[in-house]
């Protein structure tokens, strides 16, 4: 998969360059917005990571472009500033995902393959934590390659959890996908769900955990 | 007396000067009225004795005066209104309208020019000139008189009647006059309302405002001129400091970023996770840093209002999985739906992270931070560590202030930042320990929005 890096350090580029070739990427580095819109235009990228200080302007400049393009290629951005509002400036302007400076490389891998795993995207359509996989096209579910027998229900909550693995899924957003805006909602059918779940996932071995962190929803992490 | 409009102050003015003026402009005029009345008078006076010269003869060496009938009716002592004497240089009576023949005036009342007297006669005030005259070379003085209670009454009714009858418009013309003033001064300081108005809204939040120059008058244009410079000036001071901040963000952070990236990158992974935890630390001291420069030039802007349940949960969120990394956990509680604060939903959410982070590094494994936000509008963070000393509690927020020096980590920083976020809210930050089993319990208290 191709990648275009746009980073103007040359010592980092370099760094990020070697790293995702070891990770099975192939890259295109440029330094400024010039070069990067001229390779945007020229080659067909997976996806993009981008450094929003660039010399000559704006990353979100470019990302902007990119979207009003109607251009759904992943870009992740790469930033120096790390306040909520520049955040929120970046994802609104079209971003995927967003690293702040210094960020842990693995960390920038896990990240690139989600945004091409979503759908419709260029990465196959399994997700993994641990020894546990789910086939989002299949919906279905495999400790160590063994298909589980799940309800529809907590097919949807592990799919929620998987999507976001590492980061939390709040209650509110599993309520949605379960039952819609219209069904009503028993106050602790969340809990059940997930309970049963749980429940199914360390008979059948998984190295996985469901948190419940109270007050906020789950989360999933690998089990270390 | 102060004043603090200059409205009232020329009104005050105003008001004081039409006050003496009501006053001074009638004397003024009853003053004028009467000397004009005084000189008519006396030019009467004067004209009685021109006619009793004219009259007068010398025949055979002695005096004699034959005035027309019409004339001689009015001196008449039966008329009573008018008399005359005339006197020789000796002060002896030549002639005289008077029965008894006594001078109207005393003798020595005889000088080189015209005097004009007054006397008493029978109980009423007599009004006179004495007036020197030449008939056939020989020297006299001719005194004419006229009883005051006789005077010209027409005259002497406007005189008196003129307080009464025309003063009085004087103090209505200088009351419609204040009014039309004032109509006249607001319409003038209307621009410098305009200005004052923009002035107003005019705060750190909002540089670009500037005071409006079309309408002002050129006496005040400079002002106007001079503060929207010190404005420009402003603007660009505080765009220069977030700039910096901006700058050293990118040239603090992407050393570190490339650091990192290579340690990440490193063949040999031995020795990696010491590196990584190093990196952590100087990478947090720099954020904290950047955090205080950019929180210096941060002032609310009155308008901004944030959910601090929303802000809560959203810290909690990213806070969850490093509390799972180190095997604690993080729980919210308190309120259900939207507590609204007056705050910057991005400062607030740095002061309760920090406070977050803090109690996550100091809540020992295998326990939970509680962050617990309340109707309100405060919010508190409670661990379940060792708690802070009673003395230590003023400590904990000054800069640089660690309790364990020799410990790595942070730099001291966070607790600083988080009160200079309340103060800049006009909150309050309080440092307890909740029970039962110690642990510190910081509350952030906000100020509600309607």
């Amino acid at each position: 998969m191709r990648l275009l890096v746009v980073e103007d350090n040359e010592d980092l580029a370099g760094l990020l360059a070697k790293g995702l070739d070891s990770a099975g990427f192939t890259i295109d580095r440029v330094s400024n917005a010039i070069e990067a819109r001229t390779a945007l235009t020229t080659t067909r990228y997976s996806a993009v990571v981008l450094d929003l200080g660039l010399p000559d302007e704006d990353g979100l400049g470019i990302l902007r472009e990119i979207r009003s393009r109607n251009d759904p290629i992943p870009v992740v951005v790469l930033t120096a500033r790390a306040g909520v509002r520049d955040r929120v400036n970046g994802l609104r302007s079209g971003a995927d995902d967003y690293l702040v400076k210094p960020f842990a490389f693995e960390e920038l891998v896990a990240r690139l393959e989600a945004v091409l795993r979503r759908p419709g995207r260029w990465l196959g359509s399994s997700l993994r934590v641990g020894n546990l996989v789910f086939d989002t096209e299949a919906r279905q579910a495999f400790i160590d390659e063994q298909p589980q027998a799940l309800s529809a229900r907590e097919v949807a909550v592990l799919e929620l959890l998987m999507r976001r693995h590492g980061r939390v899924v709040t209650k509110k957003l599993v309520e949605d996908q379960l039952f819609g805006l219209s069904g009503e909602v028993a106050p602790n059918a969340v809990e059940v769900y997930v309970h049963r779940l749980r429940k199914q996932l360390a008979e059948h071995g998984a190295k996985v955990q469901i948190h419940t962190m109270r007050g906020l929803g789950y989360l999933i992490t690998e089990d270390k | 007396m102060r004043f603090h409009s200059i409205l009232s102050r020329i009104i005050f003015l105003h008001v004081i000067a039409v006050g003496v003026t009501s006053i001074c402009m009638p004397l003024a005029l009853y003053w004028l009225l009467s000397a004009a009345a005084n000189d008519l008078h006396n030019g009467a006076l004067r004209e009685n004795a021109d006619t009793i010269a004219r009259y007068l003869t010398v025949r055979d060496g002695s005096w004699a005066i034959e005035l027309p009938a019409g004339l001689k009716e009015l001196y008449s002592e039966s008329y009573g209104r008018y008399a005359y004497t005339v006197l020789d240089s000796a002060g002896h009576v030549l002639l005289s309208s008077l029965k008894d023949g006594a001078p109207i005036f005393s003798s020595d009342s005889r000088a080189a020019n015209t005097m004009f007297l007054e006397t008493r006669r029978d109980n009423a005030t007599i009004s006179g000139a004495s007036i020197p005259k030449v008939i056939d070379g020989r020297p006299v003085w001719i005194q004419v008189a006229e009883d005051l209670a006789h005077r010209d009454v027409l005259i002497d009714d406007i005189v008196a009647g003129f307080l009464s009858h025309v003063g009085w418009i004087t103090l209505p013309i200088l009351l419609s006059l204040l009014t039309i003033d004032i109509v006249i001064f607001r319409r003038a300081l209307r621009p410098l309302v305009q200005a004052s108005d923009n002035a107003g809204k005019i705060s750190p939040t909002r540089t670009d405002v500037r005071l409006p120059v079309n309408e002002i008058p050129k006496e005040i244009l400079p002002l106007v001129q001079a503060v929207n410079q010190a404005l420009d000036r402003l603007e660009r001071g505080f765009r220069v400091q977030r700039e910096f901040t901006a700058d050293a963000a990118h040239e603090l952070r992407t050393p570190l970023a490339i650091l990192r990236t290579r340690i990440d990158t490193l063949a040999d992974q031995t020795a990696v996770e010491a590196l990584r935890h190093d990196i952590a630390g100087m990478s947090r001291i720099v954020s904290q840093l950047l955090d205080i420069a950019e929180l210096e030039a941060f002032v609310l802007d009155p308008s901004e209002r944030a959910d601090l349940r929303a802000v809560c949960a959203e810290v909690a969120e990213f806070i969850a999985p490093l509390a799972l990394g180190q095997r604690k956990s993080i729980a919210l509680s308190g309120a259900d739906g939207p507590v609204w604060i007056k705050g910057n939903p991005d400062t607030v959410s740095q002061a309760v992270r920090n406070l977050a982070e803090n109690a996550i590094s100091h809540t020992p494994e295998g326990t939970t931070v509680e962050i617990v936000v309340q109707e309100d509008g405060s919010v508190c963070v409670l661990d379940q560590g060792p708690g802070i000393s009673e003395g230590e509690r003023e400590l904990v927020f000054r800069r640089f202030w660690r309790r364990d020096r020799s410990r790595a980590g942070g730099a001291g920083l966070g607790l600083s930042i988080v009160q200079r976020i309340v103060e800049a809210h006009a909150g309050t930050v309080t440092v307890a320990n909740g029970a039962p089993g110690g642990g510190a319990q910081f509350s952030l208290s906000f100020v509600l929005s309607n």
